[in-house]
């Protein structure tokens, strides 16, 4: 029975894997196939395999280019977003204050309006600072937006620490300072990796706003990259799927990196 | 070692009808184990937290040494504070959690590790050095916790209800432990709880709290044989003191204590000068009641109906119904009892033993 039970258990999960990994292998198998080897089977196996079409892509149509564009935004945005949304859901979580809660409620309800409505003002706003088409003005952009869910979850990670340990710091000689970055800071790393994790993947397929603010052909991000090679009539799937390969690799590796926080971070019920 | 003095010390959080601490004033001598015992939200851990610079004075004075200290913060005030719940630095090792503290007071590293060692081998924590907080069991953490105090050798120790987390058995021996630890140092400790156990058998003296006041201190005999009041009278000891309504008769100056449909005539001996009719409270201790009718000396015999037995091995305590009283009397005797629920006893009251106290629940000078 026990192995029957094995048995079942193990084909739901195989059945969840290709699921969930199925998307991903064929847009790797088509990553190394034309456009024209894919039209002509869509499922077919990469044979022969079309390595070039990832130098093609990098050299040629400037992916190169816009990874390094991502990832300067990307990781700009994600920083800026840990530091000052740590320390914002630190002082929220630990400190006593008139306009607390409020202050709390205002950040946290930003995140009920959907892009499409903020995307005009912040759109007139970055022209008005000098800021549209800059990458520098992208990256505020992706914090401003990114912000309030980060605080939200670091915030309720924070509340959970008890207090004690904080007067104990101080009690051992800590300004709140110290004692933020000696701390609280180490102990919410599970809750940071999380939103490192959360940021970098939504930050770094981001589409919208980039579209919207971004038109220098220098200052593109991936996702803007990945656009081009779709066209009015006729798609290259194939540089799409190269394009897409090339842009989940950085996900895939802060994912590696960061995940067992990430799950601690999900699965953290109390401080202990 | 240092002399903590507390001058009228006043805590009023904001928005708060009352005051927590209402002019606390107390005088912990050199060396002293000092413990504050109190019901919970009594002011005491408020009152501790001021001493340890972590609550701002509303009012009043803290001096240590003849220093004030009031508005001194925390790290330079040279105290060192257990707390309730460990408050270990969870992604700190022990060794780290124990050379925090010295870190922070630029002590040279050789030092530090000299330190941390040698309060490891005196609390038995040299082979957990390298450990989290999570690994370690209770009493492990509870010990780290005081090392952690320890190893800065300060002039003042506090402990914040540090054995309310450890299981009862723990309890007991980590209870010794801190009397041991007192005795080695003969540094100044603070101790806060509201267990009259750890109260009774670790202070020197005891600084019992209601309500934000000091209610009374002294050593801890000398508070449970003579309480200050009734609060006092009530909330030490277990089962507490009965404490019944009476009346002065008048009669050669006497006192007639109504039990019920029955009176025990108090002699005037045992009695301060009374105006006849002036209603008082009578204590008296479940031990100083017995089972059985004695003869001799001031015993006054009551009859009652045994309600409840709890035989704990070492005594019973029973719960005896007085007709026409509103309260069950406690008593404590012997493990020898043979009583049952339901029995009727004559129980004898030791009248040498009683304690008044006026309307407003104040002890009256016999």
């Amino acid at each position: 029975m026990p192995a029957l039970k094995r048995a079942l258990l193990l084909l739901l999960l195989c059945l969840y894997t290709s699921f969930a990994a199925g998307p991903f292998v064929w847009a790797a198998m088509l990553s190394l196939r034309t456009t024209t080897e894919i039209h002509r089977n869509h499922f077919a196996l990469p044979s022969p395999a079309h390595w070039e079409k990832f130098s093609e892509a990098w050299f040629n149509s400037n992916y190169g280019i816009y990874f390094a564009n991502s990832s300067q935004i990307v990781v700009s945005a994600v920083l800026i977003l840990t530091i000052v949304g740590s320390m914002a859901a630190h002082c929220l979580a630990r400190y006593r204050f008139r306009l607390n809660r409020l202050i709390y409620f205002v950040l946290f309800s930003t995140i009920i309006f959907p892009p499409q409505i903020t995307i005009i003002s912040l759109f007139q706003i970055l022209v008005q600072y000098g800021l549209y088409n800059t990458k520098v003005g992208l990256t505020l952009v992706y914090v401003a937006i990114q912000l309030p869910l980060t605080i939200y979850i670091l915030e309720s990670f924070f509340a959970r620490i008890p207090s004690d340990l904080f007067d104990a710091a101080r009690m051992d000689g800590y300004s709140d300072w110290e004692i933020f970055w000696r701390v609280s800071f180490p102990i919410a790393l599970p809750a940071v990796a999380t939103t490192v994790i959360l940021n970098f993947i939504l930050l770094w397929n981001e589409f919208l706003y980039a579209v919207v603010l971004i038109t220098d052909e220098a200052n593109r991000t991936l996702p803007l990259g990945i656009q081009q090679f779709i066209g009015d009539s006729q798609e290259d799937v194939g540089m799409i799927a190269t394009g897409l390969m090339i842009a989940i690799i950085p996900v895939v590796v802060v994912y590696a990196f960061f995940s067992e926080k990430l799950i601690q971070g999900m699965t953290a019920g109390a401080v202990k | 070692m240092a002399v903590v003095t507390l001058d009228r010390l006043t805590k009023i959080y904001d928005r708060a009808h009352a005051p927590a601490a209402d002019a606390v004033s107390l005088e912990v001598r050199h060396g002293e184990f000092m413990v504050l015992l109190g019901p919970s939200g009594c002011g005491k851990t408020t009152t501790l937290r001021m001493i340890a610079g972590l609550e701002s004075i509303s009012s009043g004075a803290l001096s240590i040494d003849g220093r004030v200290v009031s508005h001194v913060p925390a790290k330079d005030r040279d105290i060192a504070m257990v707390f309730q719940s460990y408050a270990l630095y969870p992604h700190m090792s022990v060794a780290e959690n124990l050379a925090f503290g010295l870190r922070r007071r630029s002590v040279p590293r050789a030092e530090i590790e000299r330190r941390v060692k040698a309060v490891a081998e005196t609390l038995g924590l040299a082979g957990l050095l390298d450990r989290k907080p999570h690994a370690l069991s209770g009493g492990q953490r509870q010990r780290v916790a005081l090392g952690r105090a320890i190893v800065r050798d300060p002039k003042v120790f506090l402990f914040d209800e540090p054995l309310s987390n450890l299981d009862a058995a723990l309890r007991v021996s980590t209870r010794g432990e801190i009397s041991k630890l007192h005795r080695r140092l003969g540094a100044t400790m603070i101790y806060v709880t509201h267990d009259q156990v750890e109260a009774m058998t670790l202070g020197q003296r005891i600084c019992i709290m209601n309500g934000g006041k000091v209610v009374q201190v002294g050593p801890p005999l000398e508070v449970y044989k003579r309480p200050a009041n009734t609060f006092v009278a009530a909330f030490l000891g277990n089962p507490p003191m009965n404490l019944l309504p009476a009346r002065a008769t008048g009669e050669k100056g006497g006192l007639a204590v109504n039990l019920g449909e029955a009176t025990v005539e108090l002699p005037a001996a045992r009695c301060p000068p009374l105006a006849p009719g002036t209603a008082v409270t009578l204590g008296i201790r479940p031990e100083s009641i017995a089972e059985h009718p004695r003869n001799g000396g001031l015993f006054a015999s009551i009859e009652a109906e045994i309600v409840q037995v709890e035989a704990l091995g070492a005594e019973t305590i029973l719960a005896a119904r007085v007709p026409g009283m509103e309260r069950d009397l406690m008593a404590r005797i012997g493990p020898e009892s043979d009583a049952a629920v339901g029995a009727r006893r004559s129980l004898s009251l030791d009248l040498s033993a009683v304690h008044l106290f006026d309307a407003t629940g104040a002890a009256i000078a016999p």
